[in-house]
C-alpha cells in the first residue's frame, strides 16, 4: 500500500496553493478586506480576484462590497461550507501523512 | 499526493494562519485598558502640578518628582503586563502558543525604539540641574519612538498597527517641533486616546462575524 491520495479525494478547489492560502487565512480571522489578503499573500489584485471568485462561486467564502467614505471596501469571510472544505482538506492531508510514516515504520 | 508534499502544505497552512492570526492577537482590550491608564496617569499629573506642562514636575519637591516617576512607570509596567496577559489568552482561545514566530518579531520591533526612549527620559530627568525644555522633549520622544516600533510591528501584521504607528510618529514630529510645552496634553491625546480609539478599532472588527 502505498502513501498517495487518489486524485478524486483531492478538492481542488482548496487544493490550488493561492486559494488554499486565502481559505487559511480566513479560517482564523473574522473577515479581512481585500488589500489585507492581497498584502498578507503577496498577490496582484487580478490574481486575488480570479482565485476569490472561483472560492466564492465554489460558496466557500463570502465577499461583502461596501463603502467607506467613497472608497470601495470589497471584505471576505469564510463560510460554514468553506470552514468545513477546510477541515476535510486539513484530515485529508493528515491521513496522507500517517500514511506515509506507517509505510516507513512497516518491514 | 505524497507524504512529502502533503507535510509541506501543511507547513504553509501553518505559517499563513500564524501571520493572519495576528490579526486575532492584536491586544484590542490592552490597548483599551492601557489608554484608561493613561488618561489616569495624565489627570493625576494635572492633580499634582497643575499644569500641562511636564517640565513643571520641577516645581514639585524631591518627593513629588520621585512619585511622579514611580506612578508613570508603574502605568508602563502595568500597560505591558495587561497586553501580554491579553495576547496569551487569545492566543490560548485560537489553540496557539502565544510565543509564535511572527508575534515574537513583531513585539521585537518594539523593544529598540521603548529602550532608547527610557534612556533618553533617564537622561532628561536625572542631572543636577535639569532643563525644561529637555523635559518638554520627553513625551514627543516616547511618541515617535513608540510610534516607530508600533509602525514596525505592524509591517509583520496587517494595516491598523501601521495606521496607529504613524499617527504616533506624526504627532510626535508636530508635539516636539511646536507645543511641546503642552506635554500632559499630547500624553493624553496619544498614548490615552488613541490607543482607546485604536482598541475599540480592533474589538469591533474582531466581534464581527
Amino acid at each position: 500500500m502505498g502513501d498517495s491520495i487518489r486524485p478524486d479525494e483531492i478538492d481542488y478547489v482548496i487544493h490550488e496553493r493561492v486559494r488554499l492560502a486565502i481559505v487559511s487565512a480566513l479560517a482564523v480571522t473574522p473577515e479581512l478586506s481585500f488589500n489585507e489578503l492581497k498584502e498578507m499573500l503577496s498577490l496582484t489584485d487580478g490574481n486575488l480576484s480570479a482565485h476569490s471568485r472561483t472560492l466564492e462561486e465554489a460558496g466557500y467564502i463570502s465577499v461583502e462590497k461596501t463603502f467607506q467614505g467613497r472608497r470601495p471596501l470589497t471584505t471576505m469571510r469564510l463560510s460554514t461550507k468553506g470552514r468545513k472544505a477546510f477541515q476535510r482538506y486539513l484530515d485529508m492531508l493528515r491521513q496522507v501523512i500517517a500514511q506515509g510514516d506507517s509505510s516507513r515504520e512497516a518491514p | 499526493m505524497n507524504r512529502e508534499e502533503a507535510q509541506a502544505r501543511m507547513q504553509e497552512i501553518q505559517r499563513i494562519m500564524e501571520r493572519a492570526t495576528l490579526w486575532t492577537l492584536l491586544p484590542g482590550t490592552a490597548a483599551v485598558i492601557g489608554g484608561l491608564l493613561v488618561l489616569a496617569g495624565c489627570a493625576a499629573s494635572y492633580a499634582m502640578f497643575r499644569s500641562l506642562d511636564f517640565a513643571d514636575i520641577l516645581n514639585l519637591s524631591l518627593r513629588g518628582q520621585v512619585a511622579f516617576c514611580v506612578m508613570w512607570f508603574a502605568i508602563g509596567v502595568v500597560g505591558v503586563l495587561v497586553e501580554v496577559v491579553f495576547t496569551a489568552q487569545a492566543a490560548k482561545r485560537q489553540g496557539l502558543s502565544p510565543s509564535i514566530r511572527s508575534a515574537r518579531v513583531a513585539a521585537f520591533s518594539m523593544t529598540p525604539g521603548v529602550i532608547v526612549a527610557m534612556v533618553l527620559t533617564f537622561k532628561f530627568l536625572i542631572p543636577l540641574e535639569p532643563r525644561r525644555e529637555e523635559i518638554q522633549y520627553i513625551v514627543p520622544v516616547w511618541m515617535m519612538l513608540y510610534g516607530t516600533g508600533v509602525y514596525t510591528a505592524g509591517l509583520f501584521s496587517l494595516r491598523p498597527p501601521r495606521v496607529l504607528g504613524i499617527t504616533f510618529l506624526v504627532a510626535g514630529v508636530v508635539a516636539l517641533l511646536a507645543f511641546q510645552e503642552y506635554g500632559l496634553v499630547w500624553a493624553a491625546a496619544s498614548f490615552g486616546l488613541l490607543h482607546l480609539a485604536f482598541g475599540f478599532y480592533v474589538l469591533s472588527k474582531q466581534r464581527q462575524e
